[in-house]
């Protein structure tokens, strides 16, 4: 059987002009570029917001203000590290060849599922002192039923987010990659010298 | 280089998709290509990652799911026995897809086996099984 013959029978494909598709590929990177400046642009007012009414509605105790920054500082380090250094951090370089590839491939997946645990960590830490710390004041103020209510709500909140939100948040992210750690290194296990 | 990617996925547009990005990439590479290795092995070698990233797609995308009348519909016209060669490399495994795919488009034994990281013993011991298996696969088409 001349499988070369068979094989050169199918047809190459037409590539489009090199202007029109590097053109093609640029325009995908400036509305990469666009989304990313939109997203950090909500997340400064965000920030800026909560900032203002903890410094000028709020400002009868610093307990508050430390729980606005933390929340400000929760949301500002999971926005950070998923839009910009993610990318950064996991570019892979195509010019190796395939055994090195999957490797690197590999070791990009667990970085990120490293990352991912880390990271959803550090904002359901911070941001629950934060709720917790921000909440105090209106305890505070209230009566004693109140002030059980408050805490108690309070409480109820930070565990609900912590034993539920939290290794839901990280199952979530963490399936589809080692879904893919197990087939990347399948592959890689093709190539295994006999 | 399309042929290696249909090789790879036996799907037209998708293959299509595949060459156009390898493309985009050896564009932007170039600059940084340096003569140390042959050109065209550097070429095979960015098509075939490209080929191995669609792993990553696969995920999304399962195209099982896809109605058989589309698929088939956008399936240019082809000979069966192309068809079915294509067929039977597309369900060898990932690294025998592209290991035959760049022997059929004659690339040195030498040169696969740099590009896909493997000695040049394991590749001709790895071409010789892989022929035998479609050979055989063909013999039940035929009868």
């Amino acid at each position: 059987m001349d499988f070369k013959s068979l094989w050169n029978k199918e047809g190459t494909s037409d590539i489009p002009g090199t202007k029109e598709l590097i053109e093609k590929a640029g325009d995908l990177k400036k509305i990469t570029r666009s989304k990313l400046i939109r997203l950090n642009l909500m997340l400064v007012a965000t920030a800026v917001f909560i900032i203002y009414i903890g410094f000028n509605i709020d400002n009868e105790k610093l307990t508050t203000k430390i729980g606005i920054a933390l929340i400000t500082v929760a949301i500002v380090s999971y926005l950070a590290v998923y839009n910009q250094l993610m990318p950064l951090l996991f570019k892979s370089d195509m010019e190796t060849s395939s055994h090195e590839y999957l490797n690197q491939l590999i070791r990009i997946k667990r970085k990120q599922d490293f990352l991912n645990k880390v990271m959803i960590n550090v904002y359901f830490s911070l941001f629950s002192v934060g709720m917790f710390l921000y909440l105090l004041q209106f305890a505070m103020r209230g009566t004693f039923i109140g002030c059980i209510l408050v805490y108690g709500l309070t409480f109820g909140w930070i565990g609900f987010s912590w034993f539920y939100l939290r290794p839901r948040g990280i199952k979530k992210k963490q399936l589809p990659l080692l879904n893919m750690i197990a087939k990347l290194e399948a592959v890689d296990e093709q190539l295994r010298e006999e | 280089m399309f042929r290696i990617c249909m090789g790879y996925v036996n799907d037209h547009d998708w293959a299509k998709d595949i060459a156009q990005e390898t493309f985009v990439t050896i564009w932007q590479q170039l600059p940084k290509f340096r003569q140390e290795a042959a050109i065209g092995t550097w070429i095979f070698r960015i098509a075939s990652n490209n080929c191995l990233r669609q792993i990553e797609r696969q995920n999304r995308m399962p195209r099982t799911d896809m109605p058989e009348q589309i698929a088939e519909h956008i399936e240019p016209d082809r000979e069966p026995q192309v068809l079915f060669l294509y067929k039977c490399i597309a369900e060898l495994p990932e690294i025998d897809r592209l290991i035959i795919s760049l022997e059929l488009e004659d690339v040195k034994q030498a040169e696969i086996a740099k590009i896909v990281g493997l000695s040049e013993t394991n590749i001709r011991v790895k071409v010789h099984r892989i022929k035998e298996r479609l050979a055989k696969k063909f013999e039940n088409y035929e009868h």
